[in-house]
């Protein structure tokens, strides 16, 4: 039984003989490099590749399910991107708009 | 004759009417903020992101031929982005001294 379903998965068109599971294995890369920034400063932050980050997890998440084969590695690792990427957004948006608030309220305090 | 191609790329298995085409444009983002970013000084870069980026790209390169339906844009995307992010890695290693010894080997012969 669980001989069978081991061969089964490495015999998945999508399985670890194939670039179809290697490729978003390695994808996950950038989402763990996302989460070793958190501990950076956000200044350093560049907003426009954070939105690729983002907008490029969010739409493959709806590619993942219509090439063929359908790739569910893909699927998750887009996720993950989407979250990380919204997630630094946030940080960097907080420190550039939301502290220039904050310094103005005390200004005026 | 023009009307009739546009017509057949908008119909297209992979055109603009499916994510095979929308997906793509988005990794385009990359290439473009890649690029935007060579113009920020190398303290800025992420060694992280930039590594990441040049082991996905290659990746991708691969998949996107062995993907059906075989997306091209996709490979062109990524193919350009691996020069891109190949190009910020080395700013960044340059940076971090990384790329320092001929200097440091440079400097007691001189």
């Amino acid at each position: 039984m669980a001989t069978s379903k081991l061969q089964a998965l490495w015999n998945h068109p999508a399985g670890p003989k194939t670039i179809h599971f290697w490729a978003p294995t390695f994808k996950w890369g950038i989402s763990i490099a996302n989460i070793a920034d958190f501990q950076k400063p956000p200044e350093n932050i560049s907003y426009l590749q954070q939105i690729a980050v983002t907008c490029t997890g969010m739409i493959w998440c709806r590619c993942s399910t219509i090439i063929t084969p359908k790739n569910w590695n893909l699927f998750s690792v887009n996720v993950a991107m989407a979250a990380t990427g919204i997630y630094q957004l946030t940080r960097k948006i907080k420190y550039d708009y939301v502290s220039e608030a904050e310094a103005a309220v005390e200004i005026e305090g | 004759m023009a009307t009739s191609r546009f017509q057949a790329f908008l119909n297209s298995p992979i055109g603009p009417k499916t994510t095979h085409f929308w997906g793509p444009i988005a990794n385009w983002g990359f290439v473009a903020a890649g690029l935007v970013d060579m113009q920020k000084p190398p303290e800025m870069i992420s060694g992280n992101m930039s590594s990441a980026m040049c082991v996905y790209s290659a990746l991708f390169m691969r998949f996107a031929w062995m993907v059906q339906p075989r997306n091209y844009l996709l490979l062109a995307c990524h193919a350009s982005n691996e020069t891109v992010q190949l190009y910020q890695l080395s700013r960044w290693a340059r940076a971090q001294g990384y790329l320092s010894s001929k200097k440091e080997e440079e400097k007691p012969s001189q």
